[in-house]
Order: C-alpha cells, then sequence, then structure tokens
C-alpha cells in the first residue's frame, strides 16, 4: 500500500469548518424546498396520471418525459445560461432549487403514478359504495395506499435530488461540492478536500436510505406486515 | 441547410461532429466497462460468504451513494495526488468515473437477477456435472440476461445523460462543445458575432439528448412489459 | 451467457470504432515556406523526443476567445493556438505538425506532470507557487487586473472596494488577493469567466475583477459596462514545461525571443483579435522594444 501512503492534515476542518458547514447548510436547504416541492408536483401530477384527468394528465406526461429525456446538466444550463436570453434572469440560489424542484417532480409523478395505478380497483369501488365521491375515495382510500406504495421510489428520487444538488457547481452556486472545489483551489489540499467532500455525502445519503428502511417498517401496509 | 442562420451551421456540425462523438464514446466505453465488472460482482454477491459480500457491498453502496460528479472529481484530482501514474485524461476519467458508479448498479440488478433463477436450475446443472463457474456462466446468466435487459437498456439511458457531466473536466461531449461554440459566438467579429446564442444552443443540445434517450426509455419500458 | 458477451463486445467495439472515427482537425492552411532554417541556425536544436514523433502535442484553451477557441470550421484558433502553429513551422517547416488538446484551467499542470503534453499554452499565468511544480518559459504575454464596472458605478479604482463585492474566478491570484488584502471586501468566486460575468450582469457582484484581455472584451461588446483605469497584479502568460526539462526550454525561450526580435506576435494579434482591441492588446506582447518580466515575490502578498 506504499503508493497510497497519504497523510490527513485535520487543520485542514479546523481551518475551513465553517465555510464547509456553510456549503453542507445550502445543499441541505436546497435539498429540503426541492423534496418538500417534488413531493407536491408527484402527488398532484402522479394523480392526475393515475385517474387520467383530461390535459392535465397529458401535459403531465410530455413534462415528465422531456426531464427524464434529457440531462439534468443540460437543464441546469437551460435554465441558467440559456434563459437570460429571452430576459428570464434566474438568480444561481433560484436555479439551483428549481433545477432539482423540476427534476425530481418528474420522476416523482412515476413514483407515485405507479403507487396509485398498483391500487386494487376494488379497494376505490368499496370507496364509492360507502357513498364517498372521488375526491373523498383519493384522499382516504387511494392516497394512504398508493402513497404507501409509492414511498420507497420515492424517497429514492428525493435522494438523488441530494446528489443533484452537486451539479450546481456548474452555475457557481456554493452548496458543499463548490465550496469544497474553491477550498481546494487555494489551498490545494486535495487529499483532505476530496475526503471530507465524499464523506459528507455518503453519510446523507447511506442516512437517507436507511430511513427508507425504517419508513417502509413502520409505514407498512396491514397485510405485507406479516 | 438554408433555414437555419449563417451562425448556426457550424456550430451544429461541431456539436455532432466533436461533441456527439465524444458522448457516444464515453457511454460505449462506461457501459462496456459497466458490464465487465458489475456483472461478475453481481454474481459473486449471491455467495453467502460474509468477507466477499461484505466488500462487494461496501463497493456498491459507496459508488452509488456518491453524486456522479464527486466521484469524477476524485478520479480526475484525487487519484493522480495519491499517484501520479494514476492520471487519465478528460474523456477516460468521466469514463472511469461512469463505470464505478454504472458497475455498482449493474452488480445489484445482477444480483437480483441471478436470485431470482429457480433453484432447480443450479442443482440441475450440479448434475451435469458443471462447477460453480461453468454452473453460472453456461446456465445462470445466460437465464438472468433476460430479467437483466430492461434495467441494462435504462443504464445506458442513464449513463448518455450522466456522460454530461465530463463538461464539467472539459472533456469532448456534447454539452462541452456546445459551451465552446457559446464561447466563440460570444465573442466579438471576427472570432465570434458578439452576440449570446445560449438559449438556442442548448435548447438542441436538449433536443438532441432527447431523440437518444425518448426510442431507448420505450425499448426499456417494452422489454420489461414483454418480462412481466 | 453468449449474448452477455456480444453486448460486451460489440459495445467495446463500438467505443474502438469511435475512438478512431475522425482524426485530427488540424487546419491545412498552404502559406508559403518561409526560410526558418537559416534564421535557427545557432539556435538550441529540438528536443529529441519531439523529433522523433515528428509532432508537437500542446495543450490549448478551447473557450476562450481570443486565446484559445473553437473556430467556425471546427478547426483550433486563438493567439495561443497560433504561437504553436509558429512552433510547429520553426520544428518542422509545415504549420500543421502540432495535436491541440483542449485542457480546462484546472487541468494544466496536469497535462504536463504526466507528460500527455509537450508544452501548455493555455493562458498560463506565471505564479511562484507553480513555478516549483512545472518550468515556465519566459513571458510571452502580459495579462494585467482590470476592474469591470457598471457605467453608474462608484467605484473609481480598487481603493473604492471596500463594502463592496467583488466577482472573481475561484483559485485565481485576484481571488488570492482580495482575499488577503481587501478584509472587508465581499469575495463571489466562480468556476468560470463566464459565472463571474454573470453574476456582474445579475448584479449579484458590484465588479468583475481579471485579466484585462477578457474583461476588455466585455467592455467593448457591452456599453453598459467600463473598465476603471488602475492597472494592477500584472501576471505575464508562460508557456508551461514538464518540470526539469531544460532541453525543451532552451528551445521555446529561443524561438520566443526569435519572434519578439522579428515582432512576430504583432501580425499573430492582428489576425486573432477583433480590430478595436488590437491597439489596447498591442501594449501586452513582446515586441522589439518591448518586453516584460515574472514577478519573483508573489503579488497576492502584497497589498496596495
Amino acid at each position: 500500500m506504499d503508493i497510497l501512503a497519504v497523510t490527513f492534515d485535520w487543520s485542514f476542518i479546523t481551518e475551513n469548518g465553517d465555510e464547509l458547514l456553510a456549503g453542507l447548510r445550502r445543499t441541505l436547504e436546497v435539498s429540503a424546498i426541492a423534496i418538500a416541492g417534488a413531493f407536491v408536483i408527484g402527488l398532484v401530477l402522479g394523480a392526475a396520471r393515475a385517474h387520467r384527468v383530461p390535459v392535465v394528465s397529458q401535459l403531465a406526461a410530455v413534462y415528465v418525459e422531456i426531464i427524464r429525456n434529457t440531462p439534468i446538466l443540460v437543464q441546469i444550463f437551460f435554465l441558467f445560461f440559456g434563459l437570460p436570453q429571452i430576459g428570464i434572469i434566474l438568480e444561481p440560489f433560484t436555479v439551483a432549487w428549481l433545477a432539482v424542484t423540476i427534476w425530481g417532480g418528474a420522476f416523482n409523478t412515476e413514483n407515485f403514478r405507479a403507487g396509485f395505478e398498483a391500487v386494487p380497483h376494488r379497494f376505490r369501488e368499496a370507496g364509492f359504495a360507502l357513498g364517498f365521491g372521488r375526491l373523498t375515495t383519493f384522499l382516504n382510500v387511494t392516497l394512504p395506499i398508493g402513497g404507501r406504495i409509492a414511498l420507497p421510489s420515492s424517497i429514492n428520487t428525493y435522494i438523488s435530488v441530494v446528489k443533484n444538488t452537486s451539479l450546481m457547481y456548474v452555475i457557481s452556486y456554493p452548496e458543499l461540492t463548490t465550496t469544497a472545489l474553491n477550498i481546494n483551489a487555494l489551498t490545494l489540499q486535495t487529499v483532505e478536500t476530496f475526503t471530507t467532500l465524499a464523506v459528507s455525502y455518503l453519510v446523507i445519503v447511506w442516512t437517507m436510505s436507511a430511513s427508507i428502511r425504517v419508513v417502509e417498517r413502520r409505514l407498512a401496509l396491514p397485510e405485507d406486515a406479516r | 441547410m438554408s433555414f437555419l442562420p449563417d451562425w448556426a451551421e457550424p456550430v451544429l456540425r461541431y456539436m455532432l461532429e466533436v461533441g456527439l462523438r465524444g458522448t457516444l464514446q464515453i457511454a460505449a466505453i462506461s457501459l462496456a466497462g459497466s458490464l465487465l465488472i458489475g456483472v461478475p460482482l453481481g454474481t459473486l454477491l449471491t455467495i453467502k460468504f460474509m468477507p466477499s459480500r461484505a466488500l462487494i457491498r461496501l463497493y456498491i453502496e459507496v459508488w452509488r451513494g456518491l453524486p456522479v460528479l464527486v466521484t469524477l472529481f476524485l478520479v480526475f484530482f484525487l487519484l493522480p495526488s495519491l499517484n501520479p501514474r494514476l492520471e487519465f485524461d478528460a474523456l477516460i476519467s468521466a469514463s472511469i468515473a461512469l463505470t464505478l458508479w454504472g458497475s455498482a448498479q449493474v452488480a445489484e440488478a445482477t444480483r437480483g437477477a441471478v436470485q431470482s433463477i429457480p433453484k432447480e436450475q443450479h442443482e440441475a446443472a450440479s448434475a451435469l456435472g458443471f462447477g460453480w463457474i461453468g454452473r453460472h456462466v453456461f446456465v445462470i446468466l445466460p437465464q438472468a440476461l433476460r430479467r437483466l435487459l430492461p434495467p441494462l437498456v435504462s443504464l445506458l439511458v442513464n449513463i448518455i445523460q450522466t456522460s454530461t457531466i465530463a463538461q464539467v473536466i472539459g472533456a469532448p461531449e456534447l454539452l462541452e462543445s456546445a459551451e465552446r461554440q457559446v464561447e466563440r459566438l460570444a465573442a466579438p467579429p471576427p472570432i465570434g458575432i458578439g452576440e449570446i446564442k445560449a438559449f438556442p444552443i442548448y435548447a438542441t443540445v436538449m433536443v438532441i439528448f432527447f431523440c437518444i434517450s425518448f426510442p431507448l426509455t420505450r425499448l426499456a419500458a417494452y422489454l420489461e412489459r414483454r418480462l412481466a | 451467457m453468449r449474448r452477455l458477451m456480444l453486448v460486451i463486445a460489440s459495445t467495446a467495439l463500438a467505443g474502438v470504432a469511435l475512438a478512431t472515427w475522425g482524426g485530427i482537425a488540424s487546419a491545412r492552411e498552404a502559406g508559403p515556406t518561409v526560410a526558418l532554417a537559416a534564421a535557427q541556425a545557432k539556435l538550441p536544436p529540438l528536443p529529441a523526443e519531439v523529433q522523433e514523433r515528428k509532432r508537437w502535442n500542446i495543450a490549448v484553451k478551447c473557450d476562450t476567445p481570443p486565446f484559445g477557441y473553437i473556430g467556425a470550421r471546427s478547426q483550433h484558433a486563438g493567439f495561443d493556438v497560433e504561437i504553436a502553429r509558429w512552433f510547429s513551422r520553426f520544428a518542422f517547416g509545415k504549420s500543421n505538425r502540432v495535436t491541440f488538446t483542449c485542457v480546462t484551467t484546472p487541468a494544466r499542470e496536469p497535462a504536463l506532470t504526466t507528460g500527455r503534453v509537450d508544452l501548455v499554452i493555455a493562458t498560463f499565468t506565471y505564479n511562484v507557487d507553480r513555478d516549483t511544480r512545472i518550468d515556465f518559459s519566459r513571458g510571452y504575454y502580459k495579462g494585467t487586473g482590470r476592474l469591470l464596472v457598471p457605467n453608474n458605478s462608484s467605484i473609481r479604482s480598487i481603493a473604492d472596494l471596500g463594502g463592496k463585492t467583488v466577482a472573481t474566478t475561484s483559485g485565481s491570484i485576484y481571488d488570492r488577493w482580495v482575499k488577503n488584502c481587501f478584509k472587508d471586501t465581499k469575495l463571489i468566486v466562480t468556476d468560470s469567466f463566464t459565472n463571474a460575468v454573470i453574476a456582474l450582469r445579475d448584479g449579484r457582484a458590484d465588479t468583475l475583477m481579471w485579466d484585462d484581455t477578457a474583461v476588455l472584451g466585455i467592455a467593448v461588446t457591452d456599453r453598459n459596462y467600463k473598465l476603471t483605469s488602475d492597472l494592477f497584479l500584472p501576471g505575464p502568460y508562460g508557456i508551461g514545461i514538464k518540470q526539469g526539462n531544460t532541453p525543451m526550454k532552451a528551445w521555446v525561450d529561443s524561438r520566443l525571443n526569435l519572434m519578439k526580435k522579428r515582432d512576430m506576435f504583432f501580425p499573430i494579434l492582428k489576425n486573432t483579435v477583433p480590430p478595436a482591441q488590437v491597439g489596447p492588446f498591442s501594449k501586452n506582447i513582446l515586441r522589439p522594444n518591448q518586453t516584460f518580466a515574472y514577478n519573483q515575490v508573489d503579488p497576492t502578498t502584497v497589498c496596495p
């Protein structure tokens, strides 16, 4: 292992800790906004898709296909470098949360659509038989069951949202990755910078994936909890 | 191409000849690398031997857990500082980063596919005198491949799209080729036209990616349905 | 399994096929072969590795007009690129004996240390720190720091930066200098010059601090912005050479001196820079009676 003999200078953490924490805070901030936004978009458009609400369903399908079939990095370029040309100037922070929200919303629409469509038809019929209207049936039957089915895949989307905030490096929004790279450009402490950066992301991502298992267990449908 | 403005033709030509070529190159290398590493790792993961499983798990969780951009930085900036021989040009660095990430995806998918093959197939193959390797190579994996095909097509779409991160380190792929042309056009004549053309150029990049990805996602969905 | 192998083999094959597709897009200009042999008679010989390869490998920028960019015919073009073409003429009598590699700012040093290229001609500002890891030729272009401000700005010089926000690129000499010397000035550092310009245009920054060549381009094309009159942090660009390759440095320095003596940088400038910029740029190039040298102290530690 001689070729990989490296030392980690711990003063890197004490000297740059504040700046890195500020970057981490922005990463979490942007992620939180995007996750909330993606949740709402996914819920509404997913329901519209699953229940084939006219017009909304078709528009949602177009939105989902465009976002899923183009790279998010190009979407960010388009928002930040392309839109100003037609007079729409967005701050880096706005582009940061907007880009991942739009992206997460598209994937979440598919997650929720699949979840809602997985709810057996007879359950909804039971709701109608009880005299529930369409909305009440959705809120009391389809949402609780379909939402739980969609939960693991939607958390996976949220994890991807967090990871994708790193792409804001290209618009120089000072989230965690940009901050780390800026520090590296000045200190040239490559080993320290990138180790810290990688470990930070793994901690966030692994915590979130562990939460899938916990949430899955707690919110499991009674019939699955055998 | 008379319907295009004068500035567009050279831009488009460069994007297709240099950019698209680079994108497909990165994607092809990364897909091949992901399969070469991911399929054996995924198969080995089905062996109930704790140390090997723990190691492969760690590999999968690390490369799936890190943002691919961060992996790319590790390959491009960190590796050379550990050892100067571990230094690769931008295009190869991007391919390595995508291979690490892609192989983790393939390994996980392969494990699932291999485990979905009924136990009887293993037993029958053993009865025919196959050892572990022969059993997997000639009996199990060919069957698992059928299940693996839809996720592999999705992975290809993902790899093609994610290859755009190579732009960050200046590898000649589609987005980078577009960015170079935007920069040139923004310069005053005679270099460029002194105008920012980011909107139509990045919109074109989106259209090109859409034209590649859309048929492939359809194909993946079709393969998935056929399997069900 | 055979299908799997087929998939792997065919994608690998596709990769190889793509890799060989195309080739080198070097511009073919059939100019008159200048009698360069006589002028070079007493100058140091071409390093053996380049002689054997019969070709230069040179790293240039591809998104930084007017120094290195991709032209309308997909060809490499710009001031730095033209110097590389002259090196090809000096070495082999033809301008096309050079393979260009595109580099980004952070990739310049690695391109040399790994030996991937012979030379880096890519707006490479000399500094003492870099000089410990790679070698530099003599300076061939004098970059100077300038402030780009909106026309109605209250900033008239670097003395007015207190309490203001400055945009510049991360890791640049300006980044270090402002951090060291302007404690009550806020900094927005970006990964690219383009993003720094956007920060100024959005109003997130009050001024943009960068090399005169680049900010001048903005001031020329956009009437809403102007340059303040002060010049600071002069930082000549040098050609990057692998550390310790003395024959290479001797060859490059002698040819740069030859080009200086014969005033060859000026025609290059006229051919690569928009007409309006030729005047101001001509003060920054090597000419028979015009020269400049590197700073031997780190200028970012010297506060005004």
